[in-house]
């Protein structure tokens, strides 16, 4: 299976942000990723150019390790385009940060 | 993933407030995927209703198959998926080619479908989309996503342009869609349109060119109420919280809706 397993600790920023590289990288595949150079401030519509249903399918990833406390799908629906649009990387970071 | 089995096809779902008493299924257009009600229209609901919603065959992430893209076999795939799922009765919304799959499904299982919404479903005469698809190159895709990108806020990178050009050359090279589609072409002035009992809400966007195909529908469904909202045919991704509120407001009366202004609708949960 490609999801990752390990039951999540309070991770830090770090250890997050290689989870989530890892989960961009499962959606969009390695071949687009080898090119790409992501980083906390990458966005996820510009920099990572990831369309909505690979952000259900990164969503559903983020759901299922983080657990049902880190509610990501009901945060993102209290945002409208624009700001989904210009999501990046580390304020999602930010989010599992505090909801952990 | 969640992904269910119907027809020895994969199909992807995404379900929302499971316990939900009273279930709405979501269906998206031609083209297109769930996630076109994934961010905001689904959750509004989920807070009142189970909700789920599918990728339609050869669509998102659901299996690629060559074949059934009509809406008999479209209506196949969602019974089956109520069955899986254990849907007894549900309230049905589609968006697009999606509202003809639920106007059919109302017609073939008219015991299964509770309250039906409509939006911005075309006259499958009209046949605009086939021309589309009979003259579609990677140069229209570009033009179009150059041109229309305001509409939709849909910005398209060489990667994101590379993958919806390879779904156009699935879909309309190696699938029977244009076919499945041209043969449904009277079913705007089959005699079961007019028979349908179902409590209909029709929503257009006031803007869109689809808007004749909203009055035929509202002059041959009795119990149907046509409403237009601002927009083109975009409206559920260019006025979700609209969207939303309505649908709200059709399936749920408790709910008080204040009317702030013509082109907003605030939806305020009663106690």
């Amino acid at each position: 299976m490609d999801q990752l397993i390990t039951e999540p600790k309070t991770l830090s920023n770090d250890e997050i942000f290689g989870v989530l590289n890892q989960f961009i990288t499962e959606v969009i595949g390695e071949e687009f990723v080898d090119e790409m150079d992501i980083t906390p401030d990458s966005s996820f519509t510009k920099d990572l150019e990831m369309d909505s249903i690979e952000i259900v399918a990164f969503s559903e990833k983020v759901k299922i390790y983080f657990g049902e406390n880190i509610n990501f799908t009901g945060w993102l629906s209290n945002m409208d385009l624009d700001e989904i649009i210009s999501l990046k990387l580390s304020d999602i970071i930010n989010y599992i940060r505090l909801c952990q | 993933m969640p992904v269910i089995d119907v027809h020895r096809i994969k199909l992807h779902i995404q379900e929302l407030n499971p316990d939900g008493e009273e279930t709405i299924i979501l269906i998206h257009g031609m083209f297109s995927n769930l996630a076109v009600y994934y961010f905001n229209i689904a959750p509004m609901l989920a807070e009142n209703f189970r909700v789920i919603l599918y990728d339609m065959r050869g669509h998102g992430m659901s299996e690629k198959v060559n074949e059934g893209y009509d809406l008999a076999s479209m209506t196949d795939d969602l019974y089956a998926l109520m069955e899986e799922l254990k849907v007894d009765k549900t309230h049905l919304v589609g968006y697009s080619y999606g509202g003809l799959v639920a106007l059919k499904m109302a017609i073939r299982y008219p015991e299964k479908i509770d309250k039906l919404v409509v939006i911005e479903g075309p006259d499958p005469n009209e046949q605009e989309t086939l021309t589309i698809i009979d003259t579609y190159s990677k140069e229209f895709l570009i033009h179009y996503v150059n041109n229309f990108a305001d509409t939709t806020k849909m910005q398209m990178g060489k990667r994101q342009l590379e993958r919806n050009h390879r779904m156009y050359e699935f879909l309309f090279n190696e699938t029977t869609i244009r076919s499945d589609m041209e043969s449904e072409k009277d079913f705007f002035q089959q005699k079961p349109l007019s028979q349908l009992t179902h409590e209909t809400l029709l929503i257009y966007g006031e803007h869109s060119n689809c808007v004749p195909s909203g009055n035929t529908l509202a002059s041959k469904i009795a119990d149907a109420n046509l409403v237009l909202v601002p927009g083109d045919h975009n409206v559920p991704i260019q006025q979700p919280e609209t969207i939303g509120s309505q649908l709200l407001l059709f399936f749920n009366k408790n709910v008080d809706l204040d009317i702030c202004d013509a082109n907003l609708l605030v939806v305020k949960q009663s106690a």
